[in-house]
């Protein structure tokens, strides 16, 4: 691969003299750590059992990498399977807190997202994102184990593509 | 000594036992035949009952309906259609009730995106969403 270095100016030089290896390093960095996401056990209802149902043999979520760990200390990812009630609500914070850097959340399932068939109750936080920031949400209730797999990918996606172009996942009105 | 054979045995016979594991996002998932994903809906099918409307236990699907253009011709046409797909359910009870099969489940379970404003679904994304029909509806 010869590169024409005659042609660069002395802004672009700076620039690449700046930035190329950093990203480079960014994106080997982003590759390892989508390869190994490490979910918090955080099973709160029905979609828990979905979830072990993907951590079991028939999906095998080993196979892309992630194991679930009991501590949120131990791990990089953290998926909410099920309902979050008001009185769940600051421990699942504190344990988000714990988590080291960096680090990821799922909603899995309607209750996760936006309180699903308990949108109407006094007890029922109407979505985790008022609680911590979410990276994937994943509808259905439950989804079923191939839908984790694929919202798992679309955080592996996001984590590479956010090194890669250092911009943040765009949407598409904005 | 005759244990640890037995014992053997069966560990041998199952190293060559076929995997279990899907090879899910290699393959296609093999779904069964009511499996529920996200509805597909065929607007001309409408008549605008709203029976769908009011059967919805979580309250996620709104429409709107017209008079028909055609003076002559009686009943209504859809004009709005939309499922708020962050508290649908899928309990299937929408399309049950549908007298039209104008809605019908399909097999579409990849849905996960990175902002809940994407879970709107309006008429253009129902009628669009055309693949993986379920069979019987």
């Amino acid at each position: 691969m010869a590169m024409n270095l005659e042609d660069i100016t002395p802004e672009q030089r700076k620039e690449l003299e700046q930035n190329v290896f950093f990203i480079t390093l960014e994106r080997l960095k982003a590759w390892a750590r989508s390869n190994s996401l490490w979910p918090l056990t955080f099973g709160l209802a029905c979609c828990a059992i979905e979830m072990m149902g993907t951590g079991s043999a028939h999906y095998d979520l080993d196979r892309f990498g992630s194991f679930f760990r009991p501590s949120p200390r131990q791990s990089d990812v953290m998926i909410v399977s099920g309902t979050v009630t008001k009185k769940m609500a600051p421990v699942l914070r504190r344990l988000y807190d714990q988590m080291p850097e960096p680090k990821y959340v799922i909603a899995m399932g309607s209750c996760a997202t936006a309180g699903g068939p308990y949108v109407r109750s006094y007890a029922v936080v109407k979505g985790v994102d008022q609680i911590v920031p979410v990276d994937v949400y994943i509808p259905g209730c439950p989804p079923n184990p191939a839908a984790l797999i694929y919202g798992i990918h679309k955080l592996q996606e996001k984590i590479r593509y956010e090194a890669k172009t250092g911009k943040r996942v765009i949407l598409n009105d904005n | 000594m005759k244990g640890l054979a037995k014992g053997l045995t069966y560990t041998l016979k199952n190293m060559t036992r076929e995997k279990a594991t899907y090879h899910y996002p290699e393959e296609p998932l093999p779904l069964p035949d009511r499996f529920r994903g996200i509805q597909k809906f065929y607007p001309e099918k409408c008549i605008v009952c709203n029976q769908c409307v009011n059967i919805c236990p979580t309250d996620c699907i709104t429409l709107t309906g017209k008079k028909h253009p055609d003076p002559e011709r009686k009943g209504r046409i859809i004009e709005t259609y939309n499922i708020n797909f962050e508290i649908c359910i899928l309990c299937d009870l929408c399309t049950e009730v549908c007298p039209t099969e104008a809605i019908v489940m399909t097999n579409n379970f990849e849905l996960a995106e990175y902002s809940r404003d994407e879970f709107f679904k309006d008429l253009q994304w129902l009628d669009e969403n055309d693949t993986n029909i379920r069979k019987e509806n």
